[in-house]
């Protein structure tokens, strides 16, 4: 079955075939009426759907300023369902009691487009803070990159102070962490409401630093906007640049040689694994077992070392470009990386052995931080956050991109879901990935990295496996330069889950929980 | 109190401070090694201190007398504290000040003003931080007292140069009683000096710290004088299972020859521990804050046999 003809069959044919227009990379794009609206969305929910992104563009149809876009995936299908509702006005009825992950999506469209959302679940800011003045809407193309006052007679202009969800009862107190902290981290704001040491609630508040990374990336050429998508996040860059560029070569039908592709999928593995070095690191560090991590860091430090060697960047920065490669790796850097990873593996395996052997590490990592099962699909949680909850998710295996159609990935599910199966899940996901990067090298062909191309108008969606889980990437390119660069990073949904993996769980262990996550801040501060 | 006390008392106070921030120094080292890193210098903990005399001193406008105080109340105590535990030179028993009752009380009056200092801002960890130490204290110092009550049993006094003269004259050094005792009172010392599997002395995660989150809001003269404390704390803890256990060199003679070794066995002896406190950090995880009855419960076990073994054995 075609993914139109499930969707005509699960919204019982209020969608018929003919409603649907085949977009790039053969995504569905169907227009929807607002009437239509809430009962789709609940059937829907209803039948596995799950909402990968939502968001506005502006002047997407000709008789409307805004369009509200829905991004749907269903398993098995590899295409993208996007629902486009034209808004009349500028007003949609919310859909978070279909799908509650819509949630900081419709505060975003809020906050960006000034859209009203009717019945939402929450009516607060989300990356406006308080000091932007009211009716600022920074994504409406009426608004021009502009230094702005947000002071009015020594007074802030801005609304009022930010309301956290109160949480009231007999020995129910408060604790504020962040958003500065200690060490070196990025902002974000914790807020605890605890009895005792036992967590009861926790609400998190991000965009401390929002660059405003979708309004910059307006009216740059799209060669221009690869630097764009690589400052998404500092250790995603490779992932964010093969989104990104990957959608242009959709929309443009470039077909980057296979050169490239075996190249670009090396990278993205090594990112990969030194990413998730780092999180087996931190999780070992915050138990105090620092014995256990070092040979983690030690392991990172030396694949940042190969990266430079491969690429020039220690992250790989600079490296990927629209159709390919923006230049070729060396050759002796090339040769040795097998020799090396194999090593890698066999240091690895020991010391992921001598932490499992350690007994006091295994007490703090069980139990701890469980994720419920049904909150998965809800707050459509992706990456090793899934696959140790029992989810067999992987966007490398459902929706393919370049050399994942011929090399699988061969991806570990535990089914326990607490900072125990995070840690098993992602050892796994670095070993697999060193058999991938292994496999992508075996008859590398030689030739050009990259090859000619011309940039066409159109949209596209893109979706990547980064380290933290799925990335959404949605390009608009309108004569010749983007209109509209959507993002949504892993992160972004998998924050949420981190609200609901503390509860019931002690304050001291809630380093550790969110260490077992690791998200991206700046991935999410776009 | 006569001139002997006097020197004694000098002597043994110089040598409290001069070695307390070098055994922080030292297990800083091991763990470090222990990790495959170099670590610090050894003499590390003597330039912080130096540079933390040098800086100012901010307090919270929130702060009363409390929080300007503890540090000197805290520093003071210690230093009365260290005259019960000898560290090399033994004196003539005098008065009590010895006394093993007397030690532990002002130890627990050190205490109770840190987490009142830890209060008294009123930031979110520095209450934290108090909070759970006396929820440590609640458990763990009804089993200190059974474990010194213990150390008494078998010694039959309770002044603690009394101890350390019948274990320096003693001629069998392996007593099976004093081995047992030696695990509570190991314990006892990681659970006071606030370490793994406790507390965390390396951690920046505030959410997770004990004692170092009541330290927090303390900078400059301030904070040097309560890591001062701490070392001291810890140095004295050390020195109790030390010369208990391992009483060679231990001397009661006012000779200069037998001072001077006297000091260095000791000086050796804690470089020892030491090395083995930072080997049993490093080789376990931090406890789950509310499984760590049953780390006390151990000592409470071995203390109570040690008592056992004496009135029936």
């Amino acid at each position: 079955m075609e993914l139109i003809d499930d969707i005509a069959y699960t919204t019982r044919g209020r969608i018929v075939e003919s409603d649907a227009k085949i977009g790039c990379n053969n995504d569905v794009y169907i227009t929807l009426a607002e009437r239509d609206l809430e009962t789709v969305m609940h059937l829907l929910s209803a039948s596995a759907y799950e909402l990968a992104s939502l968001f506005c563009v502006e002047g997407f149809d000709a008789h409307a300023a805004y369009t509200l876009l829905y991004a749907f995936e269903k398993k098995p299908y590899k295409e993208i369902a996007v629902f486009r509702l034209p808004l009349r006005w500028e007003s949609a009825p919310s859909i978070t009691s279909s799908f509650p992950s819509a949630s900081w999506y419709e505060r975003e469209a809020t906050d960006g487009y000034g859209i009203r959302f009717t019945n939402p679940f929450d009516e607060r800011r989300l990356f406006l803070h308080e000091s932007y003045p009211e009716g600022f809407h920074p994504l409406q193309k009426g608004f021009k990159n502009s230094e702005l006052d947000t002071m009015e007679n020594g007074e802030p202009t801005g609304a009022g102070e930010y309301q956290f969800r109160k949480v009231a009862g007999e020995g129910v107190y408060e604790i504020p962490v962040g958003p500065v902290h200690a060490g070196i981290i990025e902002p974000g704001h914790f807020r605890f409401s605890v009895i005792g040491e036992t967590i009861y609630h926790l609400e998190i508040r991000m965009f401390y630093k929002h660059r405003g990374i979708e309004k910059l990336a307006e009216g740059k050429t799209p060669e221009e906007c690869v630097r764009i998508a690589e400052s998404i996040s500092g250790d995603e860059k490779v992932s964010n640049a093969v989104a990104y560029c990957n959608a242009i070569e959709k929309l443009c039908c470039i077909r980057p040689p296979e050169r490239a592709w075996r190249l670009r999928t090396v990278f993205l593995e090594m990112e990969r694994i030194y990413s998730l070095l780092g999180d087996l690191a931190g999780m070992c560090v915050d138990v105090a077992f620092p014995v256990g991590a070092s040979p983690f860091f030690i392991l990172r430090e030396e694949i940042l070392r190969q990266n430079k060697a491969l690429t020039g960047s220690r992250f790989m920065k600079d490296v990927i470009g629209i159709s390919g490669l923006k230049k070729d790796v060396p050759e002796d850097a090339l040769k040795q990386l097998p020799t090396f990873l194999d090593k890698c593996i066999e240091t690895f395996e020991e010391s992921v052995e001598y932490v499992r052997s350690t007994p006091s590490v295994i007490d703090r990592f069980e139990k701890t931080g469980v994720i419920r099962k049904e909150l998965l699909a809800a707050l459509h949680i992706t990456g090793p956050m899934a696959r140790s909850n029992g989810l067999s998710t992987d966007t490398r295996i459902y929706h393919p991109y370049g050399l994942y159609e011929k090399i699988k990935p061969n991806v570990k599910t535990v089914d326990e879901g607490d900072v125990l199966a995070r840690f098993e899940t992602k050892a796994s996901d670095i070993l697999d990935s060193c058999r991938m990067i292994k496999k992508a090298l075996d008859d590398l062909p030689s030739g050009p990295v990259s090859t000619d191309y011309a940039i066409r108008d159109g949209y596209a969606t893109s979706l990547v496996e980064c380290a933290r889980g799925q990335s959404f990437h949605w390009i608009w390119v309108k004569n010749g330069v983007v209109d509209r660069y959507k993002i949504r990073t892993a992160s972004f949904c998998n924050w949420q889950a981190i609200e609901h993996a503390v509860i019931g769980n002690i304050v001291p262990d809630f380093p550790l929980i969110n260490k077992s996550f690791n998200l991206s801040y700046s991935g999410t501060d776009l | 109190m006569n001139a002997s006390f006097l020197l004694y008392a000098l002597l043994n106070t110089v040598l409290v401070v001069l070695l307390s921030p070098f055994y922080m120094g030292l297990i800083k080292i091991v763990k470090a090694r222990a990790q495959g890193r170099r670590g610090p210098p050894l003499l590390q903990p003597y330039y912080n201190l130096s540079k933390l005399l040098k800086k100012e001193r901010i307090y919270s406008k929130n702060t009363s007398a409390i929080m300007r105080a503890t540090p000197y109340i805290n520093i003071a105590v210690m230093l009365v504290a260290s005259l019960c535990i000898p560290l090399a030179l033994i004196p003539t028993p005098t008065d009590g000040i010895g006394n093993v009752i007397l030690f532990l009380y002002m130890l627990a009056l050190a205490k109770f003003f840190m987490a009142l200092s830890g209060l008294d801002a009123g930031g979110t960890f520095g209450g934290m931080g108090s909070s759970r130490e006396m929820s440590i204290s609640a458990i763990i110092e009804p089993i200190t007292i059974i474990a010194f009550a213990a150390l008494s049993f078998s010694l039959h006094t309770t002044d603690f140069h009394q101890m350390f003269l019948e274990r320096a004259g003693a001629t069998a050094f392996l007593n099976p009683g004093l081995l047992l005792i030696a695990i509570p009172l190991f314990i006892v010392l990681i659970v006071e000096t606030s370490r793994v599997p406790v507390d965390n002395p390396e951690t920046h995660l505030e959410l997770t710290m004990v004692h170092e989150a009541m330290v927090l809001e303390y900078s400059g003269r301030d904070l040097a004088l309560m890591e001062l404390s701490h070392a001291i704390k810890q140095t004295l803890y050390m020195a109790v299972l030390i010369n208990i256990l391992l009483p060679w060199g231990l001397t009661s003679e006012l000779t200069v020859a037998g001072i001077l070794i006297a000091a260095a066995a000791f000086a050796l002896k804690a470089g020892l521990l030491s090395f083995v406190t930072g080997l049993v950090e490093s080789s376990m995880a931090k406890m789950r804050f509310f499984n760590l009855p049953s780390l006390f419960m151990i000592a409470f076990f071995f203390s109570i046999l040690t008592i056992w073994l004496e009135v029936f054995g």
